[in-house]
């Protein structure tokens, strides 16, 4: 279907072709630059940088930050807790956030608009005053200083946002599909479970990988509901390396790639789905 | 208030398949009401409880510690006479248009170019995503080095003749927030192109297809086809670009803290200065609540329109 | 309005009495209200309630730069009554944190913090645990009077320092050689030599004001140290004087006469980018604390030395800026009686000894007992400036408030883009001043 839907289009000339790969090409430098820097910078060493300044050309070579950085200040724990926090944080936000858009874009539930603007409502505050409040309920139920803390505060944050987008890809669904699903009897659990979230796939995908990227580098949060460095996530090491006053940025810049790789992998992984995944169009 | 049209009036002009549709919709199963109710009780819990809190303390005075001192309407009233507060204000104002429209053009035009089989399309869109995974510490590190006197964007001027514009980009009370802004863009874009190249897979293809053969060409096409059915995400990313427009603070904080002499100031850095640099909680909170206050404004106007003129199609 | 099922509108009645007890449970406060749940003394938690001091001591640390980070942990190591975790949080966030830490339950038992306002606000509260016992007869017992005023709230001690250091203008031996210039003691001399390294094409002052402008507040302090002396100073920033006076616009007329003299990209750098210039031998000197002997590289650190900012008025009393670092113990900590024999441990002369050799940037020990013979010749020459000098101030925001040092960063950053509005921004600064006084 893919194509023949592209078969239809105009063929487009060689200038064409040629014009859209320079510009995207001068565009992805100007993108990719700010990583080209980081990685120059991981291989300098301190001395080179405290010399020469962070915007010079490298006068030195070495691998020696990243296992440096690793070691320091709890990158690799930090990298853990990260993982785990992201992964609870990131399923079971996208798990409820769709049972609520779904509840709320094909039912006639009273005030169904009100509780959607609602929902968003509480992702308009600035996270960032919420913080010493929820701090003091984490206390109040004994779940401070804990991941479940960490993991049930970013769900609780996420969940009005993603229903809103997901609520805004559902009502896209075509109508017929359901139609179908009642002329066959589905009951909502497997309208949900069978239609809905396979045709979300390429939305639910998409804001999987980009709450994979926020809750990845999320600091607020995890320094609010954290007190012990066992448990910080990543951020906190990357800010701990940075020092209050004196910065080894070349540990910096290797931890941060560190760092960058699991929500890469994630957006590389999920990018399949959102790109060439179900043609909505194509099912008719 | 009414929020569902009664199937009864059919008042919905010339649809035919209504009857099959309120069928689906009317009856509400109670599986359906756990579905909508788990979540919300879980967001009541963890965000409109604190949100409510900091709503009352913005009527006191709280240092973080002790008994939070009842003022009344004290900290609104300081807001109006504080200069801080007016800059920051005025700055987010330009900060919504000029992010807000820039990042959405971007982000659109980029999903646009690369939701085409070509070839390295996906080398392009991951290129274009992966500044955010960055870490905003090196973000920041990295955008003040390009601004730096001597960085790439003054030696680039100098190159092209446009020698008398160098300048110190973060450090000139003029240009600084300019200048925050294409960072802001640039991290921002990838993530409205990740949503449209979303919304674009949910599109039709066959009427594009059939409009082209109409003999519409690729603009007309876009317009007149491709974008009434992205009503659904423009509204997403709408809402989504003004929230963000009124909660930008990493950049801002990694590159110029809100100077030089709170010239970059924009709300919500100015609120996390009171906050956390300054522990007047009560006062950040009344910041914080006119932030929502704003937020409000721009979006639940137009968001709520929206979802009406989208309620009888259901 | 037609709802079609009375099921619905029981499911939404219920939505809201969810939502109404929300609503009245915020009324009793989460927030703001007392310590609230902390208040309560911790029973015991994992088991035994402590008749005896419990062996785990928790010490909540910002010391998150590579060297006094390690040098904390080397001299914990050499705890054995305690099993001391670290937790190293960043201090900007560890500001942030402190109230939340203070007021909870599982509250750290010891934590990093400096003297001044904060911890007084903390003890006037009732969040910190009295360590006077450790000024009677503990190993602060030898510390100076000093010291103790500024560890006192209320008549009790509520804080251990542990080391201090200072602020001078840094430069490098080897290019001072260089250029046949040396340090000076008046401002005449000070001027003269700011001309020469002029006039050599080398910038004579380097500071770093990009992203966080604090830095422009160590020039002030120590301008009007000179000026108006230290007791003016202290006065000026609790409130006594105004900022709009003819005393500190004297102050204000000496900055003007520097401004002229400092690398133009300062305003451009961070406090560690304005270290690179002078180890390239671009630029010559640096207001600036010890901690920015981190920012040159390993083979220049012994190059390094420093002057005190010279004379301007001979009448005035000799002052330097000189931090104080050290710790308090939390009033709801789970082992107070740990915490506080933790902090007196780190007060002793051997932990001191310990931490400053291994720290990276020198420090100053406060026990009078520490062996100095053995410490490096800065901080043998930082001890006899910090002896020798009589009056001592901390720094600008420990001497009064991090709000009014926001509105010294704004006053001071306005200032130095355009000093011949003087005018106005020192009155703009007062009015900043009493707003910040008034709460």
């Amino acid at each position: 279907m893919t194509a023949l839907s592209h078969a239809g289009r105009r063929r487009r000339g060689l200038g064409g072709t040629l014009a859209f790969h320079t510009i995207l090409t001068v565009v992805c430098l100007l993108w990719i630059s700010p990583i080209a820097f980081v990685v120059l910078l991981s291989l300098r060493t301190f001395d080179d940088i405290a010399l020469n300044g962070l915007g010079a050309f490298p006068t030195s070579f070495t691998f020696a930050a990243f296992p440096e950085a690793f070691r320091s200040g709890g990158v690799g724990r930090g990298l853990w807790n990260s993982l785990i926090v992201t992964f609870f944080v990131v399923t079971l936000t996208l798990a409820l956030a769709s049972m609520a858009a779904f509840a709320l874009s094909r039912y006639r539930i009273p005030f169904r608009r009100t509780i959607l603007m609602l929902m968003l409502a509480g992702n308009l505050l600035p996270p960032q005053i919420l913080l010493i409040p929820v701090a003091r309920i984490a206390q109040g139920m004994g779940i401070y200083d804990t991941l479940t803390a960490v993991i049930v505060v970013q769900i609780g944050f996420g969940l009005g946002f993603y229903t809103f987008v997901l609520y805004g890809f559902m009502r896209g669904l075509p109508k017929e599909v359901f139609e179908a699903a009642l002329l066959d009897r589905c009951g909502p659990v497997q309208t949900y479970w069978r239609i809905v979230l396979p045709l979300c796939r390429p939305s639910l995908a998409a804001l999987a990988a980009l709450a994979t990227t926020w809750v990845f580098n999320d600091l607020l949060w995890a320094l609010t509901t954290l007190q012990s460095e066992a448990k910080f996530p990543i951020t906190a090491a990357l800010l701990n390396l940075q020092g209050a006053y004196a910065s080894s940025w070349n540990l910096l810049a290797a931890a941060s790639l560190m760092a960058a790789v699991p929500p890469a992998l994630v957006f590389f992984a999920f990018q399949k789905q959102f790109v060439s995944g179900l043609l909505v169009g194509a099912n008719k | 208030m009414s929020t569902s049209a009664p199937p009864a009036t059919a008042a919905a002009p010339g649809e035919g398949r209504r009857p099959r549709r309120s069928r689906l919709g009317r009856r509400v199963p109670p599986v359906v009401w756990f579905f909508l109710l788990v979540p919300l009780a879980v967001e009541l819990f963890w965000v409109f409880w604190p949100a409510l809190n900091s709503f009352w303390l913005s009527t006191t005075t709280w240092g973080g510690v002790g008994v939070a001192e009842p003022v009344g309407t004290a900290n609104y009233e300081r807001l109006l006479a504080d200069p801080i507060f007016r800059t920051a204000l005025w700055n987010n104002v330009l900060w919504v248009f000029g992010f807000g429209g820039l990042s959405v053009v971007g982000g659109l035009a980029l999903a646009v170019a690369l939701n085409q089989p070509r070839r390295f399309v996906g080398v392009y869109r991951t290129v274009i995503f992966l500044p955010m995974v960055i870490s905003m510490a090196v973000t920041g590190l990295f955008w003040r080095i390009v601004y730096a006197p001597g960085g790439p964007v003054n030696n680039t001027l100098e190159l092209v003749g446009l020698g008398h514009l160098q300048q110190q980009w973060l450090a000139n009370p003029d240009t600084a927030l300019g200048a925050v802004l294409v960072a802001a863009v640039w991290r921002q874009v990838g993530y409205i192109m990740v949503l449209y190249l979303a919304g674009l897979k949910g599109c039709d293809p066959s009427l594009e297809e059939a409009a082209a053969v109409d003999g519409a060409n690729a603009w007309q096409r876009f317009w007149r086809v491709v974008m009434p059915q992205l009503a659904g995400v423009n509204t997403v990313i709408f809402a989504i670009t003004v929230i963000d427009s009124l909660r930008t603070f990493d950049i801002v904080w990694v590159m110029t803290r809100g100077g030089p002499f709170n010239q970059s100031q924009l709300l919500s850095t100015y609120m996390f200065e009171q906050a956390f640099s300054y522990v007047n909680l009560g006062y950040a909170s009344a910041i914080a609540v006119v932030i929502f206050a704003l937020a409000i404004l721009f979006i639940i106007t137009y968001v709520a329109r929206q979802a009406r003129a989208e309620e009888d199609d259901l | 309005m037609n709802h079609s099922s009375p099921f619905g509108i029981t499911r939404r009645n219920l939505l809201l009495g969810s939502a109404g007890l929300a609503g009245s449970a915020v009324l009793t406060g989460c927030v703001g209200a007392g310590a609230g749940p902390a208040a309560q003394p911790s029973t015991g938690t994992g088991g035994g309630t402590p008749a005896e001091v419990a062996r785990e001591v928790v010490l909540q640390s910002n010391m998150q730069d590579a060297g006094p980070r390690q040098a904390l942990a080397d001299v914990i190591g050499g705890v054995s009554d305690f099993d001391v975790t670290i937790n190293t949080v960043a201090t900007s966030q560890f500001r942030a944190q402190l109230p939340t830490y203070l007021t909870s339950n599982q509250a750290p038992d010891v934590l990093t913090w400096y003297a001044g306002s904060v911890t007084n606000s903390f003890a006037e509260e009732g969040l910190l645990y009295d360590v006077s016992e450790l000024w009677e007869s503990g190993n602060a017992s030898g510390f100076s009077d000093a010291l103790k005023d500024l560890s006192t709230y209320d008549g009790r001690q509520y804080f251990v320092p542990t080391n201090y250091y200072w602020w001078a203008l840094f430069h490098r031996t080897s290019s001072f050689e260089e250029w046949g210039v040396s340090a000076v003691e008046t401002w005449d001399e000070f001027m003269g030599l700011l001309d020469n390294l002029q006039t050599r094409g080398v910038a004579p002052l380097t500071t770093g004001l990009a992203n966080n402008a604090w830095m422009a507040a160590a020039w002030f302090d120590y301008l009007d140290l000179r000026v108006n002396g230290a007791d003016f100073h202290r006065e000026l920033l609790a409130g006594q004087h105004s900022f709009n006076s003819d005393e500190v616009r004297a102050v204000m007329a000496r900055y003007a006469e520097i401004l002229p003299y400092f690398h133009p990209d300062s305003l451009s750098w961070d406090p560690q980018q304005a270290a690179a210039p002078i180890a390239r031998n671009e630029a010559a000197m640096y207001l600036v604390g010890t901690f920015a002997t981190a920012y040159w590289p390993e083979d220049q650190q012994s190059d390094l030395d420093f002057f005190s900012v010279p004379t301007i008025d001979p009448s005035i009393p000799s002052a330097e800026e000189a931090p104080t670092d050290g710790f308090m113990v939390a009033a709801n900590a789970r082992n107070p009686e740990g915490g506080k024999a933790v902090a007196d441990y780190l007060a002793s002369a051997a932990a001191q000894q310990e931490f400053i050799e291994k720290a990276v940037s020198p420090n100053l020990p406060t026990h009078p007992d520490v062996d100095t013979a053995g410490f490096s010749p800065l901080i043998q020459k930082g001890l006899e400036l910090l002896n020798g000098t009589d009056q001592i101030t901390q720094f600008f925001n420990r001497d009064s408030n991090d709000e009014l040092q926001g509105t010294a960063d704004t006053a001071l950053m306005r200032f130095i883009n355009a000093p011949g509005d003087v005018d106005v921004i020192l009155a703009d600064w007062q009015t900043a001043a009493e707003q910040v006084f008034s709460q």
